[in-house]
């Protein structure tokens, strides 16, 4: 059930009928022609059963959904509030204070160096945030234009072929490579720095969103309809854009914002190791690895708070991705909406 | 499509795959800012002992002539040496990929028996205790750091109740490691027979094992529960089900079409902890091959990056290879 | 082996005239519209005689069945609307619908398998007098395969891709049965010859995917019949296949359900085929039966609007199919709860009663019910 999401104008508005309107209530069911419900657009009065609605009834229903969201949101706003919130100066060293326990002063303890962790673990989401979010855009739109184009001139004429077939033979060879030590090589290359990690992480993510570009542009081009708008005479780029684009958009999503997630875990084992964030930078991975010789000597909290956030963070990202996966499939979409009320 | 072909022809694409790999590692690794030759010899060395070392060690040479060179060893076995470690890059490594090996096969094999049991049960309930704990799992188990999760460990097991042995290197310190037949510390003991040391092995793998076991078995359910999932509401499944056959039966068919699928991810996991399981060496001190290659790129020492990767690649190409043969035998489809 | 045609027309004389061949004989008649001067040559050999007797005792019993889909923020859709059917042994029934109409759920639920998030909301299905809905899964998992089976369509993909096909039908003999792997097996092989798929012992080792269509279909209802069930249902299991392979496929369902003593539920978006061997018709909207006839009596005398349209539909006489086709938006599925007839959208005859009162199936002819409130022949 292919559909074109975007633009797909609500039924409703179409039936000249006054009668209409609750036969348009009653006209549900298994619709294969309907994309996400639409908000109440210009003019429509919709609300009753629009997106937004049905969206927090799937909350309300599901609340490892809305658990997801809320984490999210959290995180967000801790990473864009953090300067006003912190108690402590994040990388102000006080060796008087080192290796406290928590208490009500630190509320997670200090470090060896003395700094507050609280006041770290929540100045940390502006650096680990930020350095996903850009390295997943920039290898998400990279790598799909990529593949939409060798997905789109695959068995094409000569040199667009061969083009393709390059592109997708170095696709393989980069991801042949052990993936951290790649990372670990990239930051080695550019010098250590926020930017090097982006650079890692864009470079590493791109080939999986080249492949699934391809595939989703391969596997709609074999669709019949697309034979039909070529007959029609359309162009190759309205084509990407009314077809390809909007049906693959829901796999690319679901696919980032695990991703984000993922590559938050990778900065933080990059720091780990020394090839990620310079300390006394804030970032979880550095402050498990700055913790890491306290912990056998039994004072666990340098190490183990910093990486209950990242799991925290991480965790919450992969449930948005999982239900952006469901709400974006129309055959899982109308399960969920049988079950919900 | 016979066995015999199917195997010469991924054995062709295997070759300039291969050639790509050492390319990039090498251009990659040259791209290093920072001169080797400074960090060998220290800050106190003089211009001309810098320069002769250059010299021997070809460094003047283009690029080009230095990976010809590089190449030419390479066909002969000859990875160089590390400056780190004195020894011949292969040398380290067949001490140090037995290592990897190991801690990841049993890994591994540890969240295969978690996951795909946890998997095949999700698949089958759609809600219930069963389902939120495996939907649960998979998340978390693929939030968690692993790095982070064996300190936990660390903390709980070793710190607080005493019941590992001191998390430095495979084996305790005092013992001698077997001779090395194998290079798993596990066959090698019990092959001459030295139940100390493979106490001590086993004492010292549980943790790395557990933490990788517990964090790999959630792709591993996942991707076995969206795999059953899908072949569960496949067309045939259900007529299967339209003609009476009891849910074992039907389970079995459904498990034996999510095989091709299991075993894949399973391959690309390997693939991914030769390399990737180096956070974890570095916490237990494992002295694996990941961490070699590590320190080599942070040291700027080349040979062991370069042999690593050449090592890795050619290990993954062929879990890929064996991969591929196993889902050629399941598959009828794939002999057409 | 003649293929079967309908040709028929409503001659500007006011006279219908249907004709309909296939291998068991020829029916033609001729009729005004209000059933005056109605000649018609009966059906030779024609899908089987039913004694009264038999007919007395249903084989399958239908009561009311309701399905619906629930839907956040939507009414839910009735995909079966109160359906009424019995089926007496030995008898052939015809279902004939469009796609949406409900037909495919109908054959679920018989089954016990409506797909989610599908319920049954109200109902009963009796198989022999017993109450299908009282048993438990694993009693009602005996039943399907061995009391009860189903053929569908598409068969390459409803057979599975690792295993041979002589195993997969060996299988459902081995579970039903009670004999062993061997036996099964055996049995198997017979099957694939009364199936009448050539060199039946290589086939046995093949994989679905090596087979053509037809022979895929022969191998599904080989799996459907190797248990001999009582009744069999085919869910438009002949689509799909060329229409040579078609006719073939029908003739040995209807040697093999005749030969077996079995009732059938014919289902198809073709009404063509439905004359082919079935003893009775019923045409189904919007999850109800609108209409339910003998054969001979509904291809005479087809009463409801919706009927004659499908009828139209493949008669060779586009004037004729203009006039019984109302022009109308996309209203497939649309089951409005408000009353009145949900065909009245598409309905030339509709007046302002059909839009009040839902009409009920009520007797038209002996043996032949329609659910309208004008049928055709009648004064509107």
């Amino acid at each position: 059930m292919i559909v074109s999401a975007i633009g797909k104008p609500d039924r409703a508005q179409h039936l000249p009928d006054p009668a209409a309107a609750a036969d348009a209530q009653a006209s549900s069911g298994p619709a294969p022609t309907s994309g996400l419900p639409k908000e109440s657009g210009p003019g429509g009065r919709r609300t009753e059963t629009g997106a937004g609605s049905f969206f927090l009834a799937v909350l309300r229903n599901k609340p490892s959904f809305a658990f997801g969201y809320f984490i999210v949101a959290l995180v967000c706003l801790i990473a864009i509030f953090a300067p006003w919130i912190v108690p402590y100066d994040p990388m102000n060293a006080d060796p008087s204070q080192y290796l406290l326990s928590p208490r009500w002063s630190h509320p997670l303890g200090t470090d060896s160096t003395g700094m507050d962790i609280f006041s770290r673990v929540l100045y940390a989401p502006r650096i680990d945030l930020t350095i996903a979010l850009i390295g997943t855009l920039i290898s998400a739109s990279f790598g799909s234009f990529l593949g939409a184009i060798t997905g789109f001139y695959e068995g094409g004429r000569t040199w667009r072929k061969f083009s393709s077939a390059l592109v997708m033979r170095s696709a393989d060879v980069l991801q042949a490579f052990p993936v951290f030590v790649f990372a670990i090589a990239l930051v080695a290359v550019f010098g250590q720095g926020i930017s090097s990690v982006i650079a890692a992480i864009a470079f590493v993510n791109a080939p999986i969103y080249l492949r699934l570009m391809r595939s989703q542009v391969l596997s709609i081009r074999k669709m019949r309809y697309v034979e039909a708008a070529y007959v029609s005479g359309a162009s190759d780029l309205g084509i990407i854009m009314r077809h390809v684009i909007p049906n693959a958009i829901p796999a690319v999503l679901s696919q980032l914002s695990v991703n984000i997630g993922w590559s938050v875990l990778l900065t933080a084992g990059l720091s780990f190791v020394g090839a990620g964030v310079v300390a006394p930078l804030p970032e979880w991975g550095s402050m498990i690895s700055m913790g890491y010789q306290n912990i056998v000597t039994g004072q666990w909290w340098p190490s183990i708070f910093p990486g209950l956030a990242l799991g925290l963070t991480v965790f919450g990202f992969s449930l948005v991705g999982g239900s952006i996966e469901i709400l974006a499939d129309p055959a899982r979409r109308r399960v969920l909406a049988g079950t919900v009320k | 499509m016979t066995f015999i072909r199917y195997i010469l022809r991924r054995l062709l694409y295997v070759a300039p795959q291969l050639f790509g790999i050492i390319l990039i590692s090498f251009m990659m690794v040259k791209l290093i800012p920072g001169d080797p030759v400074v960090m060998m010899l220290g800050p106190v060395a003089s211009q001309e002992s810098i320069e002769a070392l250059r010299e021997s060690m070809g460094f003047n040479k283009t690029l080009l002539q230095q990976f010809a060179i590089y190449f030419g060893n390479v066909l002969h076995g000859d990875f160089g040496t590390s400056w780190q470690t004195t020894r011949p890059v292969v040398e380290d490594l067949v001490v140090r990929f037995p290592a990897t090996l190991e801690l990841v096969t049993l890994g591994l094999l540890l969240a295969m028996l978690i996951g795909v049991p946890f998997g095949v049960l999700a698949a089958r309930h759609k809600s219930g205790p069963i389902r939120r704990f495996t939907d649960y799992y998979g998340l978390v188990a693929g939030a968690i750091p692993d790095f982070w999760l064996a300190l936990v460990f660390v903390y709980v097991f070793y710190t607080i109740f005493h019941i590992v042995p001191t998390p430095l290197g495979r084996v305790d310190m005092s013992l001698l490691t077997p001779p090395v037949v194998t290079g798993s510390y596990i066959i090698d003991s019990i092959l001459i027979g030295d139940f100390e040391v493979l106490g001590s092995t086993l004492g010292h793998l549980v943790l790395p094992v557990l933490t990788l076991g517990l964090i790999n078995a959630g792709p591993i359910l996942k991707v076995t529960q969206s795999t059953m999932e899908r072949v569960l509401t496949s067309d045939f499944i259900q007529y299967a089900e339209l003609s009476g056959l009891s849910p074992r039966t039907v389970l079995r068919q459904a498990v034996r079409n999510s095989l091709p699928s299991i075993v894949t991810i399973i391959s690309v996991l390997y693939g991914f902890l030769i390399g990737g399981a180096v956070l974890v060496e570095i916490v237990f001190s494992w002295g694996g091959a990941g961490q070699y290659a590590v320190q080599g790129v942070l040291n700027n020492d080349i040979n062991p990056v370069l042999g690593f990767v050449v090592f890795s690649a050619v290990l993954c190409l062929f879990i890929y290879l064996v991969v591929d043969l196993i889902c050629f035998t399941i598959d009828p489809r794939m002999r057409a | 082996m003649t293929a079967r045609t309908i040709a028929g027309e409503f001659g500007s004389d006011g006279m219908i005239r249907v004709e309909a061949s296939g291998k068991e004989g020829h029916l033609a008649s001729e009729s005004t519209r209000d059933g005056r001067n109605s000649k018609s040559v009966a059906l030779s050999a024609f899908a089987g005689e039913v004694s009264t007797e038999q007919a007395k005792t249903p084989l399958i019993s239908i009561k009311d069945l309701t399905v619906g889909f629930p839907s956040y923020g939507k009414t839910t859709k009735r995909a079966v609307n109160g359906v009424s059917l019995d089926i007496p042994r030995g008898e052939v029934v015809g279902l004939v619908g469009e796609s949406g109409s409900g037909k495919s759920t109908l054959a679920r639920a018989m089954m016990g398998m409506v797909p989610p998030p599908g319920i049954v909301e109200g109902g009963i299905v009796s198989l022999d007098g017993l109450d299908l809905s009282t048993l438990n899964e694993k009693q009602m998992r005996a039943i399907r395969g061995r009391d009860l089976s189903m053929m569908v369509p598409n068969p390459r993909s409803e057979l599975n891709p690792l295993l041979t096909v002589g195993r997969q039908i060996s299988n459902v003999a081995h579970e039903h049965l009670g004999i062993s792997r061997k036996q099964a097996e055996a049995k198997a092989m017979e099957m694939l010859r009364s199936v009448r798929i050539s060199d039946a012992e290589r086939r046995f080792n093949a994989y679905p995917h090596e087979l053509s269509g037809g022979m895929a279909q022969r191998v599904i209802i080989a799996i459907a019949l190797i248990c001999s069930p009582r009744f069999i249902i085919s869910d438009d299991a002949t689509s799909g296949l060329d229409v040579t392979v078609q006719a073939q496929v029908l003739e040995l369902m209807s040697t093999l359900v005749r030969d077996r003593g079995a009732s059938m539920l014919f289902i198809t978006r073709d009404i063509g085929i439905a004359a082919h061997f079935c003893n009775r018709v019923a045409v189904m909207y919007a999850g109800e039966i609108v209409e339910i006839a003998d054969t001979q009596s509904f291809f005479e005398r087809p009463a409801h609007p919706y009927s004659v349209m499908l009828l139209s539909a493949f008669l060779h006489n586009p004037a004729l199919r203009a006039k019984w086709t109302k022009k109308a938006d996309d209203l497939s599925g649309a089951a409005p709860l408000s009353g009145g007839c949900p065909f009245r959208f598409r309905c030339v005859r509709a007046r302002e009663r059909c839009a009040v009162e839902h009409p009920k199936l009520s007797r038209f002819r002996p043996r032949h019910d329609v659910r309208c409130h004008f049928p055709v022949g009648t004064p509107s």
